[in-house]
C-alpha cells in the first residue's frame, strides 16, 4: 500500500485527464436538463459521432500533415468540426424528436433519447462497421513528448486535453453568466412560461441549448481521441453513462457541480484502478456514488428540489 | 432441329450445394440399389473399385471466419492437385461451407457421412465445431484433422477419429512462460488478461509455470472494452517490471496498452498471445508496438527453404500466404498419404484410414516440422512460435 501511494501523484494527473473529458460530457447533460428537465440520453452517443468526426477529418487531413502542415492546425480542424458537426446534430435531434414529444408524457422524451441512442450507435455501425478504429495523435503530436515533474510524468497529448477541456468550460460560462443568451437560458430553466411571457424565445433558446451542449460532447470525443486514441460504435455508452453519473454528482443541472462531478469521478476511477484493481474501479467508483447520494441526495452543488405549482 | 447443341464447357457448373445434393441422392439410390441386390455380392465388390475415393474439407467458407477459410480451401485445393500428379491417384476433394457455425457443421458432418466415398475429413477450423462434429464422426470411424482448433480438451474426450496439425493453447503458455524465463530471464513479471475465457485461461497457465520458476507475477485483468490503461501503466512504471503479457482477442487493445506505455516511458517489454497476430496490432500503434512480441500456432514458412515450391505454386495463383493456410496445405497431406497407407494394406475402409493416420510419420511438413501424433490425436513436439514487430512487420523471432 505504501508502494501505491508514492505514484498517488501520478493517479491524480491521469484522473485529472479522464476528469476534464467526464467534465465535457456532463456539463451537456446538466445544461439539457437544466433547461428542460430531460435526461438526454443519446449525449454518450453524439460524444461518439464527434470521435468519429475527428477520426474522419484527421484521416483526411493524414496526407497534408505528414507533408508538414502544423499539427495544432490539425486539431483545430478536428474540433471544429466536431463541435459544428455535433452542435448541428443536437439541434437536430431535438428539432425531429424532442420538440414533438415535449409536451406529452413526461417518459416519451426519455424513451426518445434512448431511441436516438440506438439509431446513432446503429448508424455508425453500418456506416464505419464494428472495426475499433485508431486515432493516429502522432500526427497531431508525438506520444513521447511530455516532461517530468518530480515523479510525475505529464505527456503533451494530456496537458494539451486539460488544457482544451478548461477553455471550454471558461467559455461556456461566459456565455452562460454573461450574455443574454446565457440569461435567457437561466430564465427558461428557472421557469419557461414565465420567461415565454417576457418574451424569451424559448424554442430558439433550447436549440441553442442543445447546440451547445453537443457541441462540448463532440470536443470531448476528440480530446479523448488523443490519448486513449481508439474509436468504435459503442464507445459512447460507458462515457456517458460516466458523464451523467458525474452530472449528478455534481448536482444535475449545475454548472460548477458537473466540473466537480467530473473531475471528481475521472480520479476516483483513476486511484481506484491504481490503488486497488481495475477490476474493481467501476464496483468502487459507483459504491462512492451512492454512498454520496445518500449523504448528499441532491449532489454536491445541487439545490434542494422544489415543488412545482 | 437446326439449333446447333452447346458445347459441353459452356454449360453453367452447377453450384455447389447442388452437387451435394446430387450426390447425396446418388448415395441414396446407390444405398437402395445395394439393399435391395443384397444377394449378389460380386457386383458391389466390382463397383468398390470403380468408386472413387474422395476427401471432405469444412472450412469457414463465407462469413464472418472467410479470411480464415479461403487459404484452407485453396491451399487443400493444391494440396490435393500435387498429391494426385505426384502418386498417380485420383482423389477428390468435397468442399464444404461451415461458416464457423457449430450447427452448420454438424448439418454438413452428416450430409458427408452420408457419402461413403468420404473418407477422411481436413477441418473443421474452429474448436467449437470440432466438439460439435466429433462425436458424430466418430461413430461412422470417420477420421477428422483440424488445421486450425486449439482448444486443449478437444482431444481429452477419447474419441479416436480426432487429429490436430496445431499445437493446444496449453503448449502457447509453456512457450511463452519458456521464452520469459529462459530467453529474457525475466524476474518481474506482469501478466494482464481481457476477462475472455481465452484470455483468463491463457494467462492462469502463464501465471502458474511463472509462479513456480518463483518469478514475481503481478495480475491484472481489464475488460475488452477498456481504452484507458494509463493508471495500471503508473503501477507498472512503479514496479517496473521486466515484461509485460497481454492475454486478449482484441489487437487494437494491444496497440492501446503499447502507447500509453510508450507515453509514461515504462520499458517494459510488451508480450501478446496469438490474438494480438492481427494489423491492428501494428498499424493501430503508431510505432509503440515495435519490438513487441506475439505468440502464434503457425510458423512463418514464407522463408523456408523446403516450403519454397509450394509457396511459389500458391502465390502465383491466390497471393501473399497468410498465417491459416499451411497448416490446412499439411492437414490435407497427412489425410492424402494415410489414404494411401492404408489402401497399400487392404480393402479401403473408414476405419483404416484413421489408423493410418494414427500413425502417420511424416519426416518432412510444409510447417517445416515432423508431423505424427500422440495417442490422443496432437501433434507431437510442436510449439508455438514467436513473432516479433520489426520494421512494421511480424517477423519470426530468433
Amino acid at each position: 500500500m505504501g508502494d501505491s501511494l508514492s505514484h498517488l501523484p501520478q493517479q491524480l494527473a491521469n484522473g485529472l485527464t479522464l476528469g476534464a473529458v467526464y467534465a465535457l460530457i456532463a456539463l451537456g447533460y446538466s445544461l439539457v436538463y437544466g433547461v428542460l428537465r430531460l435526461l438526454n440520453f443519446a449525449h454518450g452517443e453524439v460524444y461518439m459521432v464527434g470521435a468519429f468526426i475527428g477520426y474522419g477529418v484527421l484521416s483526411l487531413l493524414d496526407p497534408a500533415l505528414a507533408a508538414g502542415l502544423p499539427g495544432w492546425l490539425g486539431l483545430t480542424a478536428m474540433l471544429l468540426a466536431a463541435m459544428l458537426g455535433c452542435g448541428l446534430l443536437g439541434a437536430l435531434i431535438e428539432r425531429l424528436v424532442y420538440r414533438p414529444l415535449r409536451h406529452t408524457h413526461r417518459l416519451a422524451p426519455l424513451l426518445g433519447a434512448l431511441g436516438i441512442a440506438f439509431v446513432l450507435q446503429h448508424g455508425v455501425l453500418l456506416l464505419a462497421s464494428a472495426r475499433h478504429r485508431a486515432i493516429h495523435a502522432e500526427l497531431i503530436l508525438p506520444a513521447a513528448l511530455g516532461f517530468e515533474l518530480g515523479s510525475v510524468r505529464l505527456s503533451a497529448a494530456r496537458l494539451l486535453v486539460i488544457g482544451i477541456a478548461l477553455l471550454l468550460l471558461a467559455a461556456l460560462s461566459l456565455l452562460v453568466y454573461r450574455t443574454r443568451m446565457g440569461r435567457a437560458l437561466r430564465a427558461i430553466g428557472a421557469d419557461p412560461e414565465a420567461a415565454a411571457m417576457l418574451g424569451v424565445p424559448v424554442e430558439r433558446v433550447v436549440s441553442q441549448t442543445f447546440v451547445l451542449g453537443s457541441a462540448l460532447a463532440g470536443a470531448a470525443g476528440v480530446l479523448v481521441g488523443l490519448v486513449f486514441t481508439k474509436v468504435w460504435h459503442l464507445m459512447g455508452v460507458a462515457a456517458g453513462l460516466k458523464g451523467f453519473t458525474a452530472a449528478v454528482l455534481g448536482g444535475i443541472g449545475s454548472l460548477p457541480g458537473a466540473l466537480l462531478g467530473g473531475l471528481l469521478l475521472g480520479i476516483a476511477e483513476s486511484v481506484s484502478t491504481g490503488v486497488i484493481s481495475p477490476t474493481y474501479s467501476d464496483l468502487i467508483v459507483f459504491g462512492v456514488l451512492i454512498v454520496a447520494l445518500l449523504v448528499r441526495p441532491s449532489g454536491l452543488f445541487g439545490k434542494r428540489a422544489q415543488p412545482k405549482v | 432441329m437446326n439449333r446447333t447443341p452447346e458445347p459441353m464447357s459452356r454449360r453453367p457448373e452447377l453450384p455447389f450445394h447442388w452437387t451435394l445434393v446430387l450426390l447425396l441422392a446418388l448415395s441414396v439410390v446407390l444405398a437402395a440399389c445395394g439393399a435391395s441386390g443384397a444377394p449378389s455380392n460380386a457386383p458391389a465388390a466390382e463397383a468398390d473399385q470403380e468408386r472413387p475415393i474422395k476427401i471432405a474439407l469444412m472450412a469457414p467458407l463465407t462469413g464472418g471466419a472467410a479470411a480464415v477459410g479461403e487459404p484452407q480451401l485453396n491451399f487443400v485445393r493444391l494440396a490435393v492437385e500435387q498429391f494426385n500428379a505426384e502418386h498417380g491417384t485420383n482423389i477428390e476433394l468435397v468442399e464444404g461451407d461451415t461458416e464457423l457455425d457449430p450447427a452448420k457443421a454438424t448439418t454438413l458432418a452428416q450430409r458427408l457421412l452420408a457419402d461413403e466415398a468420404i473418407y477422411a475429413v481436413i477441418g473443421p477450423a474452429g474448436s467449437q465445431e470440432v466438439a460439435a462434429v466429433a462425436p458424430l464422426l466418430a461413430a461412422a470411424d470417420l477420421a477428422l484433422v483440424s488445421p486450425s482448433a486449439t482448444k486443449p480438451d478437444l482431444t481429452e474426450q477419447g474419441l479416436p477419429n480426432v487429429f490436430r496439425v496445431v499445437p493446444r493453447d496449453d503448449v502457447q503458455s509453456a512457450t511463452v512462460a519458456q521464452f520469459l524465463l529462459q530467453r529474457l530471464a525475466a524476474t518481474r513479471v506482469w501478466l494482464i488478461d481481457d476477462q475472455s475465457s481465452y484470455g483468463v485461461g491463457l494467462v492462469d497457465a502463464i501465471e502458474a509455470q511463472l509462479r513456480a520458476a518463483g518469478v514475481a507475477v503481478v495480475r491484472e485483468s481489464v475488460g475488452q472494452d477498456e481504452t484507458d490503461f494509463s493508471a495500471l501503466v503508473t503501477r507498472m512504471r512503479a514496479d517496473q517490471p521486466d515484461a509485460v503479457f497481454l492475454g486478449t482477442q482484441v489487437a487494437s487493445q494491444g496497440a492501446l496498452l503499447a502507447r500509453q506505455m510508450q507515453e509514461q516511458r515504462v520499458q517494459a517489454l510488451l508480450l501478446g498471445g496469438d490474438g494480438l497476430m492481427t494489423e491492428d496490432f501494428i498499424a493501430n500503434a503508431g510505432g509503440a508496438t515495435e519490438g513487441a512480441y506475439v505468440s502464434f500456432f503457425a510458423p512463418d514458412v514464407t522463408n523456408l527453404p523446403s516450403a519454397q515450391p509450394v509457396i511459389e505454386a500458391y502465390t502465383s495463383r491466390h497471393g501473399a500466404v497468410g498465417p491459416f493456410g499451411p497448416p490446412a496445405y499439411t492437414a490435407a497431406m497427412v489425410v492424402l498419404e494415410a489414404i494411401l497407407r492404408a489402401s497399400a494394406e487392404g480393402p479401403l475402409t473408414r476405419a483404416a484410414v484413421r489408423d493410418a493416420i494414427a500413425q502417420t510419420n511424416q519426416a518432412e511438413s510444409l510447417l517445416g516440422i515432423p508431423i505424427a501424433f500422440d495417442t490422443k490425436g496432437d501433434i507431437q513436439n510442436a510449439s508455438f512460435f514467436l513473432y516479433q514487430v520489426q520494421g512494421g512487420a511480424f517477423v519470426p523471432a530468433r
